[in-house]
């Protein structure tokens, strides 16, 4: 210590002073930096950090007063040669200059997150040009600059302030405080413009310690000075504004609880499993939005048949349910009655005197005013949701709107409930429909027989998930094949049934039966007891006789049998009645056999109409024409080749890969000798 | 294919539908309520005239099936007249021509109700 003062005395009288402002203000902004810092990672909410900012001023003019009191009288000198004359003066004067300058700091770091809320480009521009005219101030009041008496440290501190101006009206954070936030704030602001104003005159006076802080640094003081100024004014602008917004302050407040509550159901919207979250949120949100008496939501639903209707009050607040129902459906109100007959909204302005309710006073309802209004889905009625208030005359078109948008969500949640429960079924039905699929494929043959003499080929294609297209082909004995094929009339699972059936009563006829038309005769027989009216069964029946070389075939209504032969090419058509038409007798009578007697590479060709009648996109037919031709072309291919060869000509002619009608097909090639 | 329509007038003792378009699953059940609506009325005798229809299905045949027993209970029929040659062709596939009688001319099925009233 002696020392420093030993060289200091040596040294020029104003170096020294140089390097001490240095020093001084070096020290301040790494005080500055480290408290910029800590400043940052406090979270500081607007009201947090006014509260904050009056206690630390209070505190400092509690420093001050006190101080004030204590000064002694050298103080009063402005002269910086004080700072050297007493240890007390040295002390104290380090002591306030830091405390206000720390406070400075505060009320800047205060006022930029005020002032930052909700910023705007210019915004920062013009907050920085603030702290560069401060700074620019501050710096002109270094003592070895010597600007004391020229015009440009005015220009400096007109602009600070010009500029203190223009920032105090960055007042944006009033606007989203809450109403009680904003009584807060109003109290606060006028603390602190009347705390800022007695900084403002003490910085200005001539009192010994504010003469401490101008000797020991004149550019801190001005630093602390702008600040304090800057502080009075935002905070008394501050005051007057929020002044101006309470009044409609619960109207901004209700209007942010109405965004935050359609926010909310917009989320349970889309959670359609929380169904009754949803209808829980929705009145509970109306109770609060439209500060509602009781609130509750009733849904309808029609019955099918009778078109009964029946209510359910899925959720309600603060009313029970025989008073839900005392509003509902008394006989001399039937208030759901009025909303039934027109699905408007419904507004009772006063529940004992509007005709439509005064019933309910004898009721010992209590008096007040009743909102109705209607949840619509496709313009069709599903529900309300009534909403009642204490006072006569006390909904207003706020609510109505909030509690119109709270409907539609409703009615959106149960529009898609009901799509996901359909889209289920839905998919259940499907799931359903191919393990029919799946079993019907197996009553087909999953192999055909095996014979050196006979070559088989069949496929059969539904165009629905089932059909009706049945063909088999049967091992009789060891010379003897059966080979069916039948069409059940209509598509789909009735047909796919009755093609279960058949083939039952095919696979136990043909054991015992002898002929084929032994066998049509007592399938029709047994077939005309189960069957609907309307149900009938096309089916040709074969027996081919591999040591005789011939097939005997009966039709019951079925497509031709196309022969093909080296020399002909034949569509057989026997006579003969569908399976299911008609009774025993008639039938009998009207089925006659045919036997084709076969030679090598004979092909015989069973198919179902839906080859035929398979249409193109003009509605022409594929025809029996286009069979037979293509048939006869190809009359020296495999079987397995031909019914390739069919099947995608048909497939080329309608030009699309799905069929309109169930498509069967059943190759038969002799490759024995003729007989 | 759902162009499908029914138009139905009375004769003297006689109903007479005319068909026109497609008669398959799908318009079926527009002829099951015209067959449905004449046996409400006790109208038995009924003539479909099929000059325009250009396609049947084995579910269109079926409908027939379903009243011509109630229609032939009551001492009426069904009569089919003025098939094309293609729709004549399903009928016959399944043996119709020996369950209903079919005429070339709509005519002669409304004669054939007069004689048999005589």
């Amino acid at each position: 210590m002696y020392d420093v003062v030993s060289v200091a005395v040596k040294m020029e009288f104003s170096s020294l002073v140089v390097i001490r402002e240095f020093v001084v203000i070096l020290s301040f902004v790494l005080i500055s930096l480290y408290i910029i810092n800590r400043y940052k990672s406090s979270p500081h909410s607007a009201p947090k950090g006014i509260s904050r900012l009056f206690l630390m001023i209070v505190l400092s003019l509690l420093f001050i007063g006190i101080a004030i009191i204590f000064q002694p009288p050298e103080f009063y000198s402005r002269d910086a040669m004080n700072f050297y004359r007493s240890a007390v003066f040295m002390i104290f004067s380090t002591l306030i200059t830091l405390i206000l300058a720390v406070l400075a700091l505060y009320i800047m770091l205060t006022l930029r997150d005020l002032v930052f809320f909700k910023r705007k480009k210019t915004t920062r521009r013009y907050y920085l040009a603030y702290l560069v005219f401060v700074f620019a101030a501050c710096a002109g009041e270094l003592s070895f600059i010597h600007l004391e008496d020229m015009f440009i440290p005015h220009i400096f501190y007109a602009g600070a302030i010009c500029l203190i101006v223009m920032n105090s009206f960055k007042q944006n954070w009033i606007v989203y405080l809450s109403k009680r936030e904003k009584v807060y704030s109003i109290v606060y602001s006028i603390l602190l413009f009347i705390s800022l104003i007695m900084l403002d005159v003490f910085l200005a006076s001539g009192l010994g310690s504010n003469n401490a802080i101008v000797s020991y640094s004149k550019p801190l003081h001005s630093f602390i000075w702008l600040n304090a100024i800057f502080g009075t004014i935002y905070f008394g602008v501050a005051f007057i504004s929020t002044l101006f917004h309470l009044p409609t302050a619960e109207v901004f407040e209700k209007k942010q609880s109405e965004l935050n509550s359609l926010h909310n159901l917009s989320r349970l919207v889309t959670q359609v499993f929380d169904f009754n979250d949803l209808v829980n949120t929705v009145t509970q949100m109306t109770m609060e939005v439209c500060d509602a008496r009781s609130v509750w939501l009733e849904l309808f639903s029609f019955d099918d048949k009778t078109g009964e209707m029946s209510v359910e009050v899925v959720s309600k607040k603060n009313i029970t349910h025989e008073e839900i129902e005392l509003y509902g459906k008394s006989d001399s109100t039937q208030l759901r009655r009025y909303i039934l007959d027109s699905p408007k909204v419904l507004l009772i302005e006063d529940i004992w005197f509007d005709r439509r309710t005064k019933s309910l006073k004898e009721k010992g309802v209590a008096r007040g005013s009743l909102l109705s209004i209607p949840l619509l889905s496709h313009g069709k009625l599903i529900g309300v949701l009534h909403a009642t208030k204490e006072f006569q005359n006390s909904f207003d078109q706020e609510d109505i709107d909030v509690m119109k948008t709270f409907a539609d969500h409703v009615s959106i949640a149960i529009e898609n409930s009901r799509l996901i429960a359909r889209s289920i079924e839905r998919e259940r039905y499907h799931q359903e429909m191919m393990v029919a699929q799946k079993m019907q494929k197996r009553l087909l043959p999953q192999q055909l027989p095996v014979i050196s003499a006979v070559e088989f080929a069949a496929i059969s294609e539904s165009s629905l998930e089932v059909g009706g297209d049945y063909y088999d082909v049967i091992n009789l004995s060891d010379e003897s094949v059966g080979i069916v094929i039948g069409d059940v009339s209509g598509k789909g699972v009735s047909a796919a049934f009755y093609m279960a059936e058949v083939k039952g009563i095919v696979l136990s006829l043909s054991k015992i039966c002898r002929t084929p038309r032994e066998l049509l005769l007592r399938a029709n027989d047994t077939l005309l007891s189960s069957l609907e009216k309307n149900a009938f069964i096309s089916a040709v029946y074969a027996v081919l006789d591999i040591s005789k070389a011939t097939l005997t075939m009966a039709r019951a209504g079925h497509c031709p049998v196309l022969y093909i032969s080296d020399e002909t090419s034949e569509l057989i058509k026997s006579s003969g009645i569908g399976l299911g038409l008609t009774n025993g007798s008639q039938f009998e009578q009207a089925t006659e056999e045919r036997i084709i007697k076969l030679k090598r590479g004979d092909i015989c060709i069973f198919y179902t109409d839906g080859i035929t009648e398979a249409h193109n996109e003009n509605m022409e037919e594929f025809g029996y024409e286009r069979l037979v031709k293509i048939a006869r072309e190809c009359r020296d291919c495999s079987a397995e080749a031909m019914k390739d060869e069919i099947l995608n000509s048909v497939k080329a002619f309608i030009g699309q890969e799905t069929y309109s009608d169930d498509v069967t097909l059943v190759v038969v090639k002799w490759l024995g000798n003729s007989n | 294919m759902t162009d499908f329509k029914i138009h139905h007038r009375d004769g003297e003792g006689v109903s007479i539908i005319e068909l026109k378009g497609y008669l398959d699953a799908h318009t079926a059940p527009d002829l099951e309520t015209a067959f449905q609506k004449l046996i409400d009325e006790k109208k038995y005798n009924v003539v479909v005239n099929c000059r325009d229809l250009s396609y049947i299905s084995s579910a269109g045949l079926g409908v027939f099936m379903a009243y011509v027993e109630d229609i032939r209970k009551n001492m009426g029929d069904i009569k089919l007249t003025n098939m094309s040659a293609k729709v004549y062709n399903v009928f016959d596939l399944l043996g119709f021509p020996l369950l209903y009688e079919i005429f070339k001319d709509e005519q002669e099925a409304v004669l054939r109700f007069g004689e048999r009233k005589k």
